[in-house]
């Protein structure tokens, strides 16, 4: 049976506690291909002593060996030959190292439904034509990133009128063109269609304050919506900040909060987090968090910090159906959010990492290695 | 932040404050000499402020790992007994003149010790204040000193000097600081260029590049990047030992070139490993439940590490050769090699079989990295595996508790640095 067509069929799509059983067959399924296919996968979970046998129940995905992301930009791994792995997505590689995610036709259709259901509640999919200002990268075929695909895909969520990218490819490079974003702006406030604003949260604040400081306050027509998304990067900014660019949005583009949409979502783990209109990220049907201790990797409690490890069956070409991000997080019960979805919901509060971490390794040789001073 | 002539800058403007440093330099080292007494007694002063509790409001706002205990040390450090006593320790036969009549060449010379002149200190941010103690001992031994800050400095080192400014004015002219950043190579090199030692604390990785950045014949001074790690061969009082041991790793975080890294333990037999392991685990979490790790950040990237590791020896058909006892908060990983290895820290320990007839050779190959060895052992074998670990290059041969101990007048990596930062000059007399 296809457990995984089961799952990303449910009904409700924050349902979290109901699809229990239906997540966990579609986990052990996609275990059991990953196992007979990639060779590599086969011997982690040997080494590991762990048989797709062993998924019983919800509970033995804990013990399930995951990938962390670090991982997987050191090393390409498939479960699939390259003609089935028809998108090629890359994570962003800020290191310098990139992973890359193979994805066959069954992860894309499944896909499409996810996203469909994921995006109804705040109205996201429409067939009123909209103008679009993409504070990302214009599609080329040198960049091959999960999120120049995805700001691209979010703009067939409804008939686009037009297209208006702030990172234009000239030279050889991706260059802003913030001052033509402006324009476009201001141009289409005008028009009676709605605008939509997409992309990375920094660009869109930058813009913004920009229009801010020159005195431009425009009125966006009716349903315009502001969708802010970008990886996972972009979240770490406290409460505060985000409050601050929602202001923003009231100021110069007189587009109210709620209108305000953060999503987010990996390369390694492309499944679409939605915000709530409390803008908490609950957790979708399609996928699961665990937060692991940040020492004995041992799954905690809700509401404890710690290294945020992400499960879903939805890709068979790429062994990612349990990654650990280099990300840490809560994870906290739906109750504290309020806004009525039943799943529990994420908060990205940090980064791991050594970055302030005093040590001698860290001193002179780190800060010449920095400056390009090493060998 | 920039302090040049007493005065604080912002660093938009470095490059015009670099132009005239070097003018501004030689005017001193012309006319000017910096008395070892005056440095001394600002250093004094100062400390009694310190003590007195004038800076207590200050210093909080610049770290939470600033604890009492540390400002103890640090007005310890100050204070001009102690500092006296370091002199007459590192200092020992050097003078300020001496005449001598050599046997062949010139019938008579006068040798005296003189300050190199300019030193360019690129410090270490392992622990607060530190890149303040590197400059002091320029100044002690009469150096016109610029300082380029770590990256996690934050701020105290600049405060230090204005207030030692205070206590001796002089001083305005032979300490300039920088927060120059990383990536401002042109910057350092300038300083570089008007420097004659230049004292650097990293490895081996930060000699070499040091040593693009400095003119040819600049003294490269370097300091640190060592492994430490503990010897154990039986124990002069168990608990006490074992104790000390777990202590010494979690309080440091085994961040220190002085920190336990890997626990050799003297035997050939594997079992011994694992009989340790099991005995130390609880030693080591108790000592993480009384001084908890709170550098989750930190944690969570060597335990992430640790396993990204143990996957790659899963495919490279390696996974069998380490085994890990996991603690709550802490793990100790049992190798099958003799190597000297930095480990995970934040209480990761390495356990490792090294009998003593292997103990040089294996040692001898880490030669660079050798500097601390806690000797844990029957109290009637201490004098010979001391010896033994001293013959194999250690510097400091310590009790396991006291690994990373600091005393008045100890060498750094076995040479005083003081000394390091004099020159030898030679004039023929009449």
């Amino acid at each position: 049976m296809d457990y995984r067509k089961k799952l990303f069929q449910w009904k409700d799509p924050f349902d979290t506690e109901g699809s229990k059983d239906a997540f966990c067959k579609a986990m052990k399924e996609n275990c059991a291909f990953q196992y007979k296919n990639c060779p590599e996968y086969r011997t982690i979970l040997d080494e590991k002593g762990f048989s797709p046998e062993d998924i019983k129940d919800y509970d033995d995905l804990a013990r399930l060996p995951f990938l962390p992301t670090v991982f997987l930009k050191h090393h390409r791994i498939f479960s699939m030959p390259e003609h089935k792995r028809l998108i090629r997505a890359t994570s962003s590689g800020t290191s310098g190292k990139y992973s890359e995610i193979g994805m066959e036709f069954g992860s894309l259709t499944n896909g499409l439904r996810m996203l469909l259901k994921v995006t109804r509640p705040r109205k996201l999919i429409s067939p009123v034509p909209c103008h679009y200002i993409i504070f990302g990268y214009r599609p080329h075929k040198s960049n091959k990133t999960a999120i120049a695909k995805t700001a691209l895909g979010y703009t067939f969520f409804t008939p686009a009128l037009s297209r208006t990218f702030a990172l234009k490819y000239k030279d050889g490079k991706y260059e802003p063109d913030l001052e033509g974003v402006i324009k476009a702006i201001v141009k289409h406030s005008k028009s009676k269609f709605p605008m939509r604003f997409i992309g990375f949260p920094a660009y869109t604040y930058f813009t913004l304050k920009m229009m801010d400081e020159r005195g431009i306050h425009v009125k966006l027509p009716k349903n315009s919506v502001i969708m802010l998304g970008g990886g996972w990067k972009q979240f770490y900014k406290e409460q505060v900040d985000k409050q601050a660019m929602y202001d923003l949005v009231k100021r110069v583009l007189d587009v109210e909060e709620e209108n305000v949409v953060e999503s987010f979502g990996a390369a390694e783990h492309p499944i679409l987090y939605c915000d709530c209109k409390k803008h908490h990220f609950h957790v979708p049907v399609y996928s699961r968090v665990m937060i692991r201790d940040v020492n004995t990797l041992e799954v905690l409690p809700h509401g404890n910090v710690g290294l945020v490890n992400l499960m879903t069956p939805m890709i068979k070409a790429t062994p990612v159906l349990s990654i650990m991000t280099d990300d840490l997080g809560i994870l906290h019960d739906a109750e504290e959010c309020g806004c009525g979805v039943k799943s529990p919901y994420l908060e990205i509060i940090g980064r791991v990492g050594l970055k302030d971490v005093k040590t001698c390794a860290a001193g002179a040789s780190e800060i010449l290695e920095k400056a390009g001073l090493k060998g | 932040m920039i302090l040049f002539q007493g005065q604080v800058y912002p660093p938009e403007r470095q490059d015009e404050i670099l132009e005239k440093l070097e003018e501004c330099i030689n005017a001193t080292r012309e006319t000017k000499t910096l008395d070892r007494e005056q440095v001394i007694a600002a250093a004094d002063r100062l400390r009694s402020r310190i003590l007195a509790g004038e800076f207590d409001a200050l210093i909080k706002t610049f770290s939470d790992s600033i604890t009492t205990e540390y400002l103890r040390e640090a007005a310890d450090i100050m204070k001009r007994e102690n500092i006296e006593f370091r002199l007459r320790t590192e200092l020992a036969g050097v003078v300020q003149e001496n005449e001598i009549a050599p046997p062949y060449g010139i019938s008579k010379a006068k040798i005296c010790y003189r300050p190199l002149g300019t030193l360019f200190h690129i410090a270490a941010g392992n622990v607060d204040g530190l890149p303040a103690f590197s400059v002091l001992e320029g100044l002690l031994t009469g150096n016109v000193n610029i300082l380029k800050l770590p990256e996690a400095d934050n701020g105290i080192s600049i405060e230090i000097f204005l207030r030692m400014m205070e206590e001796e004015p002089l001083l305005k002219e032979y300490v300039y600081i920088f927060d120059t950043p990383s990536s401002d190579v042109q910057g350092m090199r300038k300083m570089a260029d008007m420097s004659d030692g230049i004292v650097v604390w990293g490895g081996e990785a930060a000699v070499a590049a040091v040593r693009t950045l400095a003119s040819p014949g600049a003294k490269i001074i370097e300091w640190g990047h060592k492994l430490g790690f503990a010897y154990m061969s039986g124990y002069e009082e168990k608990e006490r030992d074992l104790r000390g041991l777990a202590k010494h790793i979690i309080d440091t975080r085994q961040l220190f070139c002085s920190s336990c890294q890997t626990i050799y333990i003297d035997t050939e037999d594997a079992e011994d490993l694992h009989a340790f392991c099991k005995e130390f685990l609880p030693y080591l979490d108790e000592a993480a439940e009384q001084n908890p790790v709170l550098e989750v950040g930190a944690v969570a990237e060597m335990t992430l590490r640790k396993y990204h590791a143990s996957l790659e020896a899963a495919l490279c058909g390696e996974g069998e050769q380490e085994e890990c006892y996991q603690g709550k908060k802490t793990s100790l990983t049992v190798c099958d090699d003799q190597e000297l290895e930095l480990s995970y820290m934040y209480g990761n320990c390495l356990v490792k079989a090294l009998p003593r007839k292997d103990l040089l050779r294996t040692l001898r190959r880490a030669k660079g990295c050798l500097q601390t060895a806690g000797l844990v052992c029957a109290p009637e074998k201490r004098r010979q595996l001391t010896d033994l670990l001293v013959r194999a290059g250690i510097n400091r041969v310590m009790s396991a508790g006291h690994m990373s101990a600091t005393f008045c007048g100890e060498a750094h990596d076995g040479e005083y640095p003081l000394r390091r930062y004099l020159r030898v000059v030679n004039i023929e007399c009449d």
